[in-house]
């Protein structure tokens, strides 16, 4: 996890770049550019689609400079709209898929896999040839944008539900279902039973 | 505690502050519940990143140039609303657009022949800006912040002048061959109609109507394709001008 530190040099450039001073706003772009990219691809595993966000976070944190609060550090804000604006773009994707070739998504991913699971899908077991891989490959696959979004955060960017409700716009419990649903859908793939509990 | 539910176990494997008190515990002195948790820190440990394509030293002056040529002149802080800086722009491109299909070009003597590629790249430019102007008022709607309603007079007395200009940019692009431009400026001007006629005052409720209007079209979509088409449009014009 990279997530985006503060930095003590964003405050005042920050202020020059609410002035209306473009160079400043340069500094930032280019002092937290890469970061954000690694987000962005690691949302939409696109390298085009990742290019495109942002480009697209950055000119929402120009618009919206205003609305930034000083306190706050311009890394960890602009790494909140990146992830909304990757939200976005794996929404817009979707959105393109199921009119090019509507499937039927299950939502709940408890139903049958795309691929026929292997007889013998012991996680330890797939490990060798990149099966797991394949696996997890096609459980992201079969998730929303929503639950591909929210797991991708908490997972790999380490956001707590709180903060991943936020970058979303969602309420906390909408986007803790999300992170659950996502786990399922994987565990699913993996051959793994959701049904854990032991019965009391 | 009873056993824990997959979910908390989920919530404490992140270390989540909401997960149940006494989960800790729990697993310590119940085998089946200890077993369920590492079976699911195993698959969970399964899921690795990809690798990140590498981005060197200098890639965010490449996002700056791309970024720059969209981004305009920031008002100083305290200065007028956000959105009253493009309302004349909007009207200004309006009169380029009557220009362009020379309905409204004064009679007499006419000035200096334009070229059709000039008025071509004129075209371009000007869809392309109108675009961007377009999106910023579409999305300065639907992204006004706070709990409640927001006073959206002045990106209305945009969207109108944009309206104006739309509908010349339409006919313009729909004589000059261009159905797709066209097609995409025909959605775009219905949303912006929405707007320029609606309530001065939207509540949160409205405006995700207005949001979900957006996204169920792709409208928003759609206006920035075509915005970054014209401007690699506008891009090959300025290099095969330079060059002839």
């Amino acid at each position: 996890m990279e997530r985006m530190a503060g930095s003590d040099d964003d405050t005042e450039t920050v202020a020059q770049a609410r002035a209306g001073d473009a160079d400043a706003f340069r500094r930032l772009v280019e002092r937290h550019s890469r970061n954000v990219f690694r987000l962005a691809y690691r949302m939409t595993r696109n390298e085009h689609d990742a290019e495109d966000v942002v480009q697209e976070a950055f000119l929402r944190a120009y618009r919206n400079l205003d609305r930034f609060e000083e306190r706050a550090h311009f890394g960890s804000w602009v790494y909140r709209i990146a992830a909304n604006c990757a939200y976005d773009s794996l929404r817009a994707r979707e959105r393109r898929q199921e009119s090019a070739a509507p499937v039927t998504i299950d939502e709940t991913g408890d139903g049958p896999v795309a691929e026929p699971p292997s007889d013998e899908p012991a996680p330890d077991r797939l490990v060798f040839g990149g099966e797991v891989r394949r696996r997890v490959a096609l459980a992201m696959r079969r998730m929303s944008a929503l639950e591909k979004s929210a797991f991708t955060l908490r997972h790999f960017e380490g956001m707590s539900i709180e903060e991943i409700g936020r970058a979303l716009d969602l309420d906390a419990s909408a986007a803790k279902q999300s992170v659950f649903r996502a786990v399922r859908k994987l565990r699913n793939a993996l051959g793994r039973d959701a049904g854990l509990r032991p019965t009391t | 505690m009873s056993h824990p539910s997959e979910e908390d176990l989920v919530l404490h494997h992140y270390g989540e502050a909401g997960a149940p008190d006494g989960v800790e515990s729990h697993l310590a002195s119940c085998p089946s519940c200890a077993a369920a948790f590492a079976a699911l820190r195993a698959d969970l440990s399964a899921v690795t990143e990809d690798e990140v394509p590498a981005r060197g030293e200098d890639y965010g002056r490449g996002v700056w140039r791309g970024l720059q040529p969209r981004l305009v002149s920031r008002p100083a802080e305290r200065r007028a609303p956000a959105f009253r800086w493009w309302a004349p722009a909007a009207l200004a491109a309006s009169l380029v657009a009557a220009f362009l299909i020379g309905r409204h070009f004064p009679a007499g003597p006419s000035p200096a022949p334009i070229s059709p590629q000039g008025r071509d790249r004129i075209f371009v430019v000007m869809v392309g800006d109108h675009l961007e102007r377009s999106e910023m008022v579409l999305l300065e709607v639907v992204n006004a912040g706070g709990k409640g309603p927001v006073d959206v007079r002045a990106a209305q007395e945009s969207a109108e002048n944009l309206v104006a200009a739309n509908r010349l940019f339409r006919l313009s692009a729909r004589r000059s061959g261009e159905p797709g431009v066209a097609s995409v400026l025909d959605e775009l001007e219905r949303v912006l109609l929405e707007v320029a006629h609606g309530p001065s005052q939207l509540g949160p409720e409205q405006r995700a109507q207005l949001r979900r209007r957006l996204e169920s079209g792709d409208i928003l979509f759609k206006v920035r394709v075509l915005e970054s088409t014209m401007r690699s449009r506008e891009k090959q014009m300025a290099v095969s001008g330079t060059a002839s």
